[in-house]
């Protein structure tokens, strides 16, 4: 299996450099939250090719909206946030003029809200341009990791975390899907028969991330790249962040006052009527 | 005679009673109008240009220290922040009193990898709470958080959003993110007094600026 899931394999497209000019004025980065926005990051797992810069560019468009300087093996760039929409990728030795031809070249479609990573890999001499999809989202309580092998060195690489086996003699130049995996600090260890590594990571809950082989000076290394993270168990609905103290309030009940109101002309009523019985009563008396 | 003074007596009562209780009906029929918020000083600041060059990931994910306090300086905003957890029924909770904001401790740090929460009050029973002119955040807008190592990290907004809680985007909100994020939470929109709640939620989205 090669990457998997919403990878797509990209053809080297040379007649592409003729669009390139010189990167010139860049807009903004984009919103990261707005409804509109992706990501993309860039990397470098190659191990016999020399360092490269990379440029993206928002597709028929000549100026480049990123470029990346001296990626070399191993290498893997943040994420950067950037319109949803097509772009085209090059990649040049490190260095070169901006106007040179690529040694790689490709377009990606980048969706809104989703994020992705775009990869130089392959030996020197068939090197390709692979973009695959990065998940963004993972159960409650679990963590999500995946392994990309880039090891030249060891065709076949078996992965295991917390003693349990995530990548099973994954070929060069190729990426397993990513598997949840119960939170924790534990072993992490990559073996080929020779050159075996092994580290202690952490992968926290509603983590996830990408465990990438590499051909190190002596033997294999793990590298660890977390993709992205949220909360083990995100809170549900809305917060109640106010008591209405500034709030405008509608016109209370006019009940209590019509009340105090019938009270006074029950009052005024009872004294009105002694008052008028009292006046009649030295009237009948004074009449006598 | 006594019996007439007192008679006399209770029917002005009555009439002062009658008086009193008509004031009152008349002077609550209006309603209270929203507080506003002072207008802003300073205006939104537009996102910087230029060629962005991102600086290649490190390998392992960079630890981050714990939030201590928030600044946004445009809106007078300047907190201790304390730590919030879930609530027995899995909402966010929120801090006892509405003079500090606070940092849900479940989620992301401020600066790392991923949406990092920050919730405060709008207002308390008499006046404004510590997000009261969170509404008035544009993007561009700079937000700081200080950290227990003495580091403070800056973001910029992206956007301000306000949401029905009957309809709030528990996904969009506190969902996974591949960069570093924040997301300030307050109340917003018509009040209820029957559950004494707002209906709705302000969300203000950031990204650190690096």
């Amino acid at each position: 299996m090669k990457f998997p899931g919403t990878a797509r394999r990209i053809a080297v497209l040379l007649a592409a450099s003729a669009l390139m000019a010189g990167p010139a004025e860049i807009t903004a980065s984009a919103s990261a939250s707005t409804r509109h926005t992706g990501w993309i990051r860039m990397a470098h797992l190659s191990p016999d090719t020399p360092a490269m810069d990379v440029y993206l560019y928002s597709f028929g468009d000549a100026s480049a909206r990123i470029v990346l300087r001296h990626i070399a093996y191993g290498t893997v760039s943040i994420y950067e946030a950037v319109t949803a929409g097509d772009y085209s990728l090059a990649m040049r030795p490190a260095g070169a003029s901006p106007g040179s031809q690529p040694v790689l070249s490709g377009s990606v479609m980048i969706k809104s809200g989703r994020a992705y990573t775009a990869a130089a890999v392959g030996p020197r001499t068939a090197l390709r341009l692979e973009v695959i999809g990065d998940d963004l989202t993972t159960p409650p309580g679990k963590a999500l990791v995946r392994v990309v092998q880039a090891s030249l060195k060891h065709w076949a690489v078996t992965v295991r975390w917390d003693g349990k086996t995530v990548a099973s003699k994954l070929p060069f130049a190729s990426a397993t899907s990513y598997r949840p995996v119960s939170p924790g600090t534990e072993k992490v260890s990559a073996s080929a028969g020779t050159g075996d590594a092994t580290s202690t990571i952490t992968l926290a809950a509603g983590t996830i991330h990408t465990l990438v082989v590499l051909d190190g000076a002596r033997g294999l290394e793990i590298a660890n790249l977390e993709d992205a993270a949220g909360s083990g168990h995100d809170p549900s609905g809305g917060a109640q962040t106010g008591y209405g103290g500034t709030a405008p309030h509608g016109p209370g009940s006019p009940v209590p006052w019509l009340v105090v109101i019938g009270a006074g002309a029950l009052l005024a009523t009872t004294g009105g009527l002694s008052l008028r019985r009292s006046r009649l009563g030295r009237r009948l008396h004074s009449g006598t | 005679m006594r019996i007439r003074r007192v008679a006399l007596a209770v029917f002005a009562a009555g009439l002062v009673v009658i008086m009193t209780g008509a004031a009152g009906l008349l002077l609550t029929r209006h309603g209270s109008a929203a507080r506003h918020p002072a207008p802003a000083g300073v205006g939104a600041m537009p996102a910087p240009g230029g060629p962005i060059v991102a600086p290649p990931q490190s390998a392992e994910p960079r630890p981050v220290a714990r939030p201590v306090s928030l600044s946004v300086p445009l809106i007078g905003v300047h907190t201790r922040l304390i730590t919030l957890a879930l609530t027995r029924d899995g909402s966010l909770q929120v801090p006892a009193t509405t003079s500090v904001a606070g940092w849900f401790a479940g989620g992301p740090r401020p600066g790392a990898i991923g949406s990092a929460v920050i919730a405060g009050h709008i207002d308390s029973y008499r006046g404004p709470g510590v997000f009261f002119r969170l509404d008035e955040l544009r993007p561009g807008n700079r937000i700081y958080v200080r950290r227990s190592d003495r580091t403070t990290v800056m973001f910029r907004v992206t956007a301000v959003h306000r949401y029905l809680k009957d309809h709030f985007p528990t996904q969009t909100v506190y969902g996974a993110t591949p960069d570093a994020e924040l997301r300030l939470i307050t109340c917003g929109g018509a009040f209820d007094d029957a559950t004494g709640h707002y209906l709705s939620n302000v969300v203000v989205y950031a990204t650190e600026a690096n």
